[in-house]
């Protein structure tokens, strides 16, 4: 029993870095049609500079601010340099380019602060029993965090007139600047919260799993199978299918096999998608052809 | 005309370029009194830069300290690297262009087992240069001997035998391998039994298979303590073992644990904290900061030569394979070429570095060793744990 619940809590907060990185990546697709595949790489890399900067004397919770702020405005200037000139519809051709990116900024981290691993401080010290299994506070604080982000992303959309545009844009975006909203503007700010989320993830992460160049490959491809697992267009089914990948890939690895971990996930996740293509909470658009 | 002339040009290019390789034997380092040109190919980028870079910086560090002393046999040494990215492809094209461009006369301290064994073919058999003392190996590099082919350091399937054998020795029955799923990983968990079992006959090894790459070792730890194992014996890389270190003092899995070769890095310090103290593993060089007179050498040289670069089980074992190379070096008396190499390496004797285990090559034996430092982790750091000790003869049986 131990044994499952340690499995469980702690796919939870696995799944919950999951669905941060995962609702960035909705917001951003949603509203410019964009899958970043430089999420991962980019966030991390801020992590980076949030070590140096705490090494350099910051406090780290303003050191993990700064980086997340930074990521945002990277997001930023990665859409309007790199994703805005490519036009509209550009799908695979922007895809080439967040993967291209991704190299870049993966080798320029390597470049400035070194290949070796290091360690993250905890952003809260301290561990906590439940039920007769161990979790450090850290793993235990992601599971609000993940659930304050989605209630805020959540009231952002349906209660706020930034959100209403945003979910015009995501709509169509020629009718939303016949009503009057700037999609360009709408496009910087869905960029600057979507990496500014997986800035959040990888914070939450990194104190547990540290710093290394690469090592935000494999919560990337959680998180892809967690938004496809929830639904591409739903920001919940983001959360809740990277939380349901990260449960079943701890509760596969201890009672399935641990080297199958994987397969077990993403053979579970492509049935659900043979049976139900929009995912849990997706949408089932048309198209007319 | 034009595209006559670009042709010409272009086949004279391709023909040096193929010519290069076949004149390299006697490279930078025949009869004459200049500098004997050595070279190498690490991974300066891409995922596996984070060894690489202190390995380039250990050997050159070696050639700088020797040549700060007037040289071998009065000559400087001109050490090359290059970057291959820890590709196959891209060690060939380094390989090319050490040969072909550079004329190095052997490589030395190179890095990496599939991307060496990738440039055998060119180096050694078409361009005739030795390759010694590479970081890395598998047992078919050295049986049978290959004449332009001298390793100094343990395979990894003795790695794995003499980690089981410690924990069998330390009295431990029920051992229990936690290794990553590639072959790689398995080839040398498959001889932690026959090690263990050589040390103690009613031990008795399991294993437990991860996905390579894990970061949650919650339900590894999980297990692992289900099966109620007296001593585990991690085939992981050093961040992998960190995690599970982690994991298993988190959840109170007070098991000994041991690990191989890769285990025995200061990063899995760094990363598990205070979880890695009583970490056991096994070590190709005695601990970076062992105090004895040539760990201390080795410091002094890295403090001078490569100022950035902090003392390391990576930057020790490239110092330690060059300083190997350099005492066979010594003893080629004449021209410096790949037939006096081979023949100085196997008329070398015992070489003894202080860093390594004594290394002894001869004809029938190309690789130097199969020994091994035993370590733990005291107070933060690797220490030696006895001296250098030889698994139980099991691989290859």
């Amino acid at each position: 029993m131990d044994q499952l619940l340690l499995s469980i809590i702690s796919g939870v907060s696995n799944g919950a870095v999951y669905g941060l990185v995962g609702l960035g990546l909705v917001i951003i697709y949603r509203s410019t049609d964009v899958m970043n595949f430089a999420a991962g790489t980019m966030a991390l890399g801020c992590m980076y500079l949030a070590s140096g900067l705490h090494g350099a004397g910051v406090p780290l919770a303003l050191a993990v601010v700064a980086g997340i702020t930074v990521c945002s405005l990277l997001g930023v200037g990665a859409r309007e340099v790199l994703i805005r000139p490519l036009g509209p519809g550009a799908l695979f051709s922007a895809l080439v380019v967040t993967m291209g990116l991704s190299l870049i900024l993966e080798e320029a981290t390597r470049g400035i602060w070194g290949g070796e691993p290091r360690d993250f401080p905890a952003l809260v010290g301290g561990n906590a029993t439940i039920g007769g299994a161990t979790f450090t506070n850290q793993q235990l604080l992601v599971i609000p965090v993940a659930a304050v982000a989605m209630l805020a992303v959540a009231y952002l959309f349906k209660k706020t007139p930034l959100g209403s545009a945003m979910r015009a844009v995501a709509e169509s975006s020629g009718t939303a600047t016949l009503l009057g909203i700037r999609p360009q503007r709408v496009a910087r700010v869905a960029w600057a919260l979507g990496m500014g989320l997986a800035a959040l993830g990888a914070a939450m992460l990194v104190p547990t799993a540290g710093l290394s160049i690469g090592g935000f490959t494999g919560v990337l491809f959680r998180a892809f199978a967690g938004i496809f697992l929830g639904g591409l267009t739903s920001m919940y089914g983001a959360v809740i299918g990277g939380v349901v990948v990260g449960v079943l890939d701890n509760v596969a690895a201890n009672y399935v096999s641990a080297s199958l971990r994987d397969t077990f996930v993403f053979s579970l996740v492509i049935l659900v998608l043979l049976a139900r293509p929009q995912g849990l909470f997706g949408e089932k658009t048309f198209a007319r052809v | 005309m034009r595209i006559a002339s670009v042709l010409a040009v272009a086949l004279t290019a391709l023909g040096m370029a193929a010519c290069g390789g076949g004149q390299t034997g006697s490279g930078g380092g025949s009869g004459g009194n200049g500098p004997i040109k050595l070279g190498a190919w690490f991974p300066l980028t891409g995922p596996v830069a984070a060894s690489g870079i202190p390995q380039k910086e250990g050997a050159s560090a070696l050639f700088d300290q020797l040549n700060a002393k007037g040289g071998v046999n009065g000559r400087k040494v001109d050490y090359i690297a290059r970057d291959n990215a820890f590709d196959p492809q891209q060690t060939i094209q380094a390989a090319r262009q050490l040969v072909g461009e550079d004329k190095v006369v052997a490589v030395v301290a190179a890095n990496g087992t599939a991307p060496s064994a990738a440039a055998f073919p060119f180096v050694m058999n078409q361009a005739k240069v030795p390759i010694v003392n590479t970081y890395g190996g598998a047992a078919d590099w050295y049986k049978p001997a290959k004449p332009l082919l001298f390793g100094d350091q343990t395979l990894y399937e003795e790695q794995g035998a003499a980690a089981g054998a410690w924990a069998a020795q330390d009295g431990h029955k029920n051992i229990l391998v936690v290794r990553s799923d590639p072959a790689a990983f398995a080839g040398v968990a498959k001889y932690v039994e026959p090690g263990a079992k050589a040390a103690n006959p009613g031990a008795h090894v399991n294993q437990l298979v991860v996905k390579f790459g894990t970061t949650d070792y919650s339900p590894i730890v999980g297990q692992v303590k289900a099966k109620k194992p007296d001593a585990v014996v991690l085939i992981l890389a050093f961040p992998e073992a960190s995690a599970f270190l982690k994991q298993a003092k988190l959840q109170g899995v007070d098991v000994p644990a041991y690990g191989y070769g890769p285990t025995a890095d200061e990063g899995l310090i760094k990363l598990a904290g205070s979880a890695s103290e009583g970490f056991h593993a096994l070590s190709l060089t005695k601990p970076a900061m062992d105090p004895s007179p040539a760990m201390q050498e080795y410091r002094q040289a890295l403090k001078r030569f490569a100022p950035g670069q902090q003392p390391s089980s990576n930057s020790a074992i490239a110092y330690a394979s060059a300083k190997a190379f350099a005492a066979v070096l010594k003893k080629v008396q004449g021209a410096v070429n790949a037939d006096s190499i081979a023949k100085a390496f196997e008329s070398a004797g015992t070489v003894k570095t202080g860093i390594l285990p004594p290394l002894t090559w001869d004809k029938g034996h190309h690789l130097g060793t199969n020994q091994l430092q035993r370590v733990a982790v005291k107070g933060g750091k690797f220490v030696a744990v006895g001296d250098f000790t030889t698994p139980p003869p099991v691989v290859g049986q």
